[in-house]
């Protein structure tokens, strides 16, 4: 599922120094470095800590340095749509980061297999990335509209039976946001799993070829894990983009009805800056954050201790 | 037509139709006809007028094809005080997104190219660093950023606004390219240091030529994620470095006020082009079978 | 004498312009068409008496704020800004990071023409800081005279039990009772509509503007969120996520009989080419005499320049003068905050407003009192209880209450 950085010999260990002839730290290496660690300590790291620091003031429009304590966290939690933002973001991000892998996955496959036209098939499925949220979220609240979109034109042309209401219920909402976002994201995945694809080696594809191997075992079972790296990435971003989710829930239902697609980075933005609740804000970002790092910090851990494990065994 | 492509290393395009071929076609029309939907309803929305767009018929085609609404949007539409359409900052939005997609897709590739090859020491926690970066919501860097790019002299200025999203775009240009890099053997890296090459030559005249698909989609991904930005846009830019996205959203961000959804449309439209004439020229670099190629090469 | 100030005034500031730069650059969202040129009025006056109008528009309340703050950050604010003649003026102010426009005021406004509540809500520590532009009301309802005449509704209904059977009558037409947006902010505005009706003037600023929290124990005020919830039977199964324009062209296309909302709705209206009082009607939330009103304003920053200090008070001069105030409220759909000006140019809906204003029948909307955290509270609320018809109007009584507490 994720990279494999085992497969081959750490460019710095000694093994691979002995093998040069040569043993000094890469410096180059560092140098090229440098940007990177500048924008990560003073960029995110700071803004962390200025994050973490106002959470812990009454900061409302300015960030201000009445110190407060936790009071902002009581408020936070104690907040009914905080607490049913993070239920919905679950649901949402789950049926998103997969449907997107699955569509994205299957339209990457489907263009690779020699079609004519190929540019405009990928176009198709890649320019709604490219379009402001804003006004196509507006085209999938009249689509899924039950008096003017697509259910209404089914039932015209006879269709009574059909039914294409997620907007408007409470239920089902959070999933009409989740297709709007796979339709945005799915044709970003077919891209990057389209750049793993034309990476796979022609002697692969001879091979399953000359062995009979019906097709579709090909791609299930040669295919995918050979595109590891490609859905590893796919997916971060994927659930990257799932956390920050913002604009396409403003676009498509303003978190409504009731508050049945609220997500955390709604929240934290409306508490930012329509509602001038810069401590509130930052104690959910706080949140969040703290969050990511719990998730985060131990997959990538686990990874490596794998990694150094398969290594050993080579 | 003329396919641009090289042959797919995956076998010969297939000469007769089959059943499996027709299938496969029939798997992209039907989600093609997905992907367009929103698509048609927007064209054909801004070819209507207002008092049409007010029926509600939302697949029905325009009574008369008006062209109106796409000239305003792009010339004279109105936004506060300032009539001259989403044209007003194309140059502006040009000026910004040419250097910080260079400049950002390349500090991704660097990165993770020494993160991906040469293991130097605290490169670990680096890139845990930057993908924990890559989940916090850049409205949140805000405030911050306007004190820092102050402190610097770079507020309101384009070296500001690049300097910006080169920051915000390194989780994932790094992400995009580490992970790329995993999947290249190690073997041609090997060989290249065997050979004697140093970090920046094997960089250069191996890595980059290998990652020709990743640096294409990362480009295309800052491309896209730069144009379409305005709050970054709006808060660092000054006002004479405005991108055209800020007029955007001044023509069809409203909460009280009239709303042209024809004129609406067409801005967004107008405004995606750049972008979606990169995506459709792009598959011109999508080539196949470069890694296969060296390794035998 | 009282003449000739005016123009004496005038006069005095074109002389003064030659010696100064008047520039001002100006943030505001009014980006869309009506309010365009509304805002056009604004700057032609301010341009005809010397100053240079520099357009900052930012559509949209949170983009606006977020670069306005970053701005002010920055070091950098520019001359004026709007904003609600309220708690996101009076925090900067606290800060002392605005000027003040006391002089320019009370040049400009002779006492008494402008509404004391509202004189209140821009006035601190007895110094006027802001430059109000006009004033919306919240507490309308629209109505289609077609769909009233088909459903055999002889006048807008004056009370909820008038109003309820008419939307039966409407139902039975085989029409849409309600137009509805359904999107919190929009359903937040019809609340406070129908508490105000249910509730009455004092308790509503008592609750509003004092805090008096034991309003919200009150069981008036459980009988406005009875009445409230009992909208939810009267609209279509499209509402939820509703545009308040989409909304509006229900009414205009005959489809809805009425649409409860804010008197900015009336713009719509007139591009359809919808005529005040002959295809659609207004009138007051049953059961309601006053307005809620919201009052526009200038505030100006800070700049540390003293010719910005001039562009500001000339601003502050012409919004605050009699025709502009006029020329922007009509254009705008607004109600002019002086009392004492030509009211001639105004349609039916704007006529009844004015006439209340100066029978100062009006209460401060929410907006102005109390900060942008407990209204966004409340709006939090409201959507999570129209949404939700088995929500009790306890537990919405309880998290309203709530929302208090964001300070």
């Amino acid at each position: 599922m994720v990279d494999q950085p085992a497969a081959r010999i750490p460019a710095s260990s000694p093994a691979r120094t002995r093998a040069t002839g040569r043993l000094r730290l890469p410096v180059a290496a560092l140098a090229a470095l440098t940007p990177a660690w500048l924008i990560i300590l003073l960029v995110y790291l700071g803004t962390t800590i200025w994050t973490v620091q106002l959470s812990l003031t009454n900061s409302r429009m300015l960030p201000s340095s009445e110190f407060v304590g936790l009071a902002q966290y009581e408020r936070l939690f104690g907040t009914a749509r905080w607490t049913i933002s993070i239920q919905n973001l679950l649901t949402f991000g789950v049926v998103y980061v997969v449907g997107a892998l699955v569509v994205g996955f299957l339209l990457a496959v489907a263009v690779d297999r020699h079609v004519r036209f190929e540019s405009m098939w990928r176009t198709v499925f890649l320019y709604p990335y490219a379009l402001s949220f804003i006004v196509t979220g507006l085209m999938w609240q009249w689509l899924m509209n039950p008096e003017i979109g697509i259910q209404a034109t089914m039932r015209a042309a006879g269709w009574t039976w059909f039914t294409f209401d997620w907007t408007t219920k409470s239920s089902m909402a959070i999933y009409a946001v989740a297709l709007a976002g796979i339709w945005q994201s799915a044709g970003l995945v077919m891209v990057l799993m389209l750049a793993g694809l034309r990476g796979i080696d022609a002697d692969l594809w001879r091979a399953t070829r000359i062995e009979g191997i019906p097709l579709w075992r090909t791609y299930i079972s040669i295919v995918l894990p050979q595109l590891g790296p490609s859905i590893a990435t796919a997916f971060m971003l994927l659930t990257m983009g799932a956390v920050r989710t913002f604009d396409l829930v403003v676009a498509l239902t303003n978190g409504g009805p009731g508050q049945s697609t609220e997500v955390p980075a709604k929240f934290i933005m409306d508490s930012l800056f329509a509602r001038q609740d810069l401590g509130l804000a930052t104690a959910g970002a706080t949140v969040m954050l703290a969050t990511v790092m719990a998730v985060t910090i131990p997959i990538l851990y686990a990874r490596d201790i794998w990694a150094r494990r398969r290594a050993g065994t080579i | 037509m003329r396919d641009p492509f090289p042959q797919s290393a995956n076998g010969p395009r297939p000469d007769k139709v089959t059943p499996a071929r027709l299938g496969l076609y029939a798997f992209l029309v039907i989600a093609a006809l997905f992907f367009l939907l929103p698509a048609y309803v927007m064209l054909v929305t801004s070819f209507k007028s207002m008092e049409e767009i007010r029926s509600a018929q939302i697949f029905s085609l325009p009574h008369l094809f008006d062209w109106s609404a796409w000239i305003k949007a792009w010339s004279s539409a109105c936004a506060g005080v300032n009539c001259t359409g989403v044209s007003a900052g194309f140059w502006n939005s040009v000026k910004i997104t040419i250097p910080a997609t260079v400049l950002s897709v390349l500090l991704g590739a660097v990165t993770g190219y020494a993160l991906s090859f040469w293991r130097p020491p605290g490169g670990k926690i680096l890139f845990a660093a930057i993908t924990i970066g890559g989940f916090i919501p850049l409205q949140i860097f805000l405030f911050p950023m306007v004190r820092a790019t102050a402190m610097l002299g770079l507020y309101n200025s384009l070296a500001g606004i690049v300097l910006v999203h080169v920051v915000f775009g390194l989780p994932l240009t790094t992400l995009l390219f580490r992970n790329y890099y995993a999947s290249i053997p190690v073997e041609l890296f090997k060989a290249a240091r065997v050979d004697g090459a140093g970090f920046w030559r094997i960089f250069v005249s191996l890595m980059l030529p290998l990652s020709l698909p990743m640096l294409i989609v990362a480009g295309l991904m800052q491309m896209t994620g730069i144009w379409n930005d305005f709050l970054l846009g709006l808060v660092f830019a000054g006002r004479d470095n405005l991108p055209m996205t800020v007029q955007l959203n001044n023509i069809v961000t409203t909460t009280t006020g009239q709303r042209e959804y024809n004129v609406h449309m067409a801005a967004t439209v107008l405004t995606a082009l750049v972008p979606l004439v990169a995506y459709f020229v792009s598959g011109r670099w999508f080539v196949r079978g470069i890694t296969a190629g060296s390794v035998k090469g | 004498m009282r003449l000739l100030l005016p123009g004496l005034t005038a006069l005095l500031l074109v002389s003064t312009a030659q010696a100064q730069d008047l520039t001002a650059e100006v943030a505001h969202s009014w980006t869309s068409g009506g309010e365009a040129a509304a805002v056009k009025v604004i700057v032609d006056a301010f341009t005809a008496r010397g100053g240079k109008w520099v357009d900052w528009s930012v559509a949209g309340f949170e983009s606006a704020n977020a670069a306005y703050i970053s701005r002010l950050l920055a070091g950098d604010p520019p001359t004026a800004k709007t904003a609600v003649a309220g708690p996101e003026v009076t925090e900067l102010i606290a800060q002392g990071l605005m000027n003040d426009v006391d002089a320019a005021f009370h040049a400009a406004v002779p006492a008494g023409v402008v509404p004391q509540v509202v004189l209140n809500a821009i006035t601190v520590d007895g110094k006027v800081y802001m430059a109000p532009t006009g004033m919306h009301a919240g507490n309308w309802m629209f109505y289609s005279k077609p769909v009233f005449e088909k459903a055999g509704i002889a006048e807008a209904p004056k009370t909820w039990d008038e109003f309820f059977a008419a939307m039966d009558k409407i139902k039975a037409a085989g029409l849409t009772p309600i137009a509805w947006g359904g999107q919190s902010w929009q359903e937040g505005i019809v609340f406070h509509g129908v508490v105000l009706s249910t509730i009455g003037d004092a308790a509503f600023t008592k609750l509003y503007t004092d805090k008096d929290l034991s309003v919200i124990d009150t069981p008036e005020f459980t009988k406005a969120v009875e009445t409230f919830g009992k909208l939810r039977d009267y609209v279509d199964p499209g509402a939820p996520g509703r545009n308040w324009n989409d909304a509006t062209a229900m009414v205009i296309k005959d489809e809805a009989g009425v649409q409860l909302l804010s008197d900015f709705i009336k713009g719509e209206f007139s591009t359809a080419g919808e005529v005040a009082g002959t295809d659609y009607g207004c009138a007051l939330v049953p059961g309601s005499d006053s307005l809620i009103t919201l009052a526009d304003a200038f505030s100006f920053p800070k700049t540390g320049n003293a010719d910005e200090d001039a562009a500001q008070a000339l601003l502050a001069e012409v919004v605050l003068d009699p025709k502009v105030q006029a020329e922007f409220s009509v254009i705008k759909g607004s109600v002019p905050i002086r009392t004492d000006i030509d009211t001639s140019g105004f349609d039916v809906c704007a006529q009844e407003a004015i006439g209340l204003v100066k029978a100062d029948k009006i209460v401060l909307d929410a907006a102005m009192t109390l900060s942008p955290a407990i209204n966004g509270g409340f709006k939090d609320a409201v959507g999570a209880y129209f949404a939700d018809p088995s929500m009790s109007v306890e537990s919405f009584i309880e998290q309203y209450k709530a929302a208090f507490a964001n300070g």
